[in-house]
């Protein structure tokens, strides 16, 4: 189990490093969401489970619907 | 220069506070904590199964409600930056086979968040995380179906009828706590029936109904007022 603990940290590194690499914002609010997602399973592990229930609603489904709103709003502006 | 001063500022606050908590006492004098007393006795004080939540809205309740008010505060923000056209303007939505496999998806949706809402203080949940699912299925009506659609059904005064309703509810019920106990969010005893029991736990399911309804009403108001200029001309 401690193995699947450090592999799901190395994964959440790796994505985070990726949100900010790419220039393209759409890949980037894939990543955030990747990162998400790890981190849910991550506060599963450690059995934080209203954390993790927060996490999956908020930062999985709700932040990336509001940033693909704000992106394609300021692509249409700056056409 | 200046990059030298701002280290030098650095360093001094990072000194500082090496100082104050070398200060701290040693963590063996303190032998029984907080923590410990939650553990102990919330579950006899409180009658939550789930610790988090007795914490959340019993023993700092007055900090929830310090957060909703946040909430609110964003959410009338938002409003006031954001929504100069009322009328919705909406695209198609996205193809028939996603409309009817959300349509048969829905109602479960639903179902879960309420659970999650009406459980909070028996299993891992609460107000505020079924709250949010609530708002994603007004974010989903707005995505799949279009905006138009989420108008129809949910009407923007609905929304703010649900929102100030929920904070409505949790002030209505810290002033009962006033008036049959004595203190604001007091933790009404008489509504408690044996622990693991739907209806137990005081005041904490009735005021974890009313901040679900207002987190999500809340941020379906901000999505809908994010939304409803960017699936523009199409209509």
């Amino acid at each position: 189990m401690i193995y699947l603990e450090y592999l799901l940290l190395l994964f959440l590194i790796i994505a985070a490093v990726m949100a900010v690499y790419f220039e393209d914002e759409v890949i980037s609010i894939i990543f955030l969401s990747v990162v998400s997602v790890i981190l849910t399973t991550l506060y599963l592990l450690y059995q934080a489970a209203d954390v993790a229930l927060a996490e999956a609603v908020i930062g999985a489904g709700l932040n990336t619907a509001i940033y693909m709103s704000a992106i394609s709003q300021i692509r249409e502006k700056s056409k | 220069m200046k990059k030298f001063l701002v280290g030098l500022l650095f360093i001094g606050l990072a000194f500082l506070l090496l100082i104050n908590f070398a200060e701290l006492p040693e963590e063996k004098l303190i032998t029984f904590s907080l923590s410990d007393y939650y553990i102990g006795f919330g579950l006899e004080q409180t009658g939550a199964l789930n610790l988090v939540t007795a914490i959340l809205y019993d023993y700092r309740g007055f900090d929830s409600l310090g957060e909703s008010t946040v909430i609110f505060a964003a959410v009338s923000g938002i409003v006031l930056i954001l929504s100069r056209k009322m009328l919705p303007v909406s695209s198609h939505g996205l193809s028939f086979i996603v409309k009817r496999t959300l349509g048969i998806l829905t109602p479960f949706i639903a179902l879960f968040s309420l659970y999650v809402i009406t459980h909070g203080h028996l299993t891992p949940g609460g107000g505020f995380q079924g709250g949010v699912i609530l708002a994603a299925i007004s974010i989903i009506f707005s995505i799949v179906y279009g905006s138009a659609f989420d108008y129809k059904r949910y009407s923007p005064e609905l929304k703010t009828t649900f929102e100030t309703g929920g904070a409505l509810v949790f002030i209505i019920i810290g002033g009962l706590g006033i008036l049959f106990d004595g203190f604001f969010l007091d933790n009404l005893d008489f509504l408690t029936h044996s622990p693991g029991t739907l209806i137990s736990a005081g005041s904490i399911p009735l005021i974890n109904i009313g901040i679900g309804f207002k987190v999500g009403a809340g941020l379906a108001i901000v999505f809908y007022s994010m939304i409803q200029k960017t699936f523009g001309e199409e209509f």
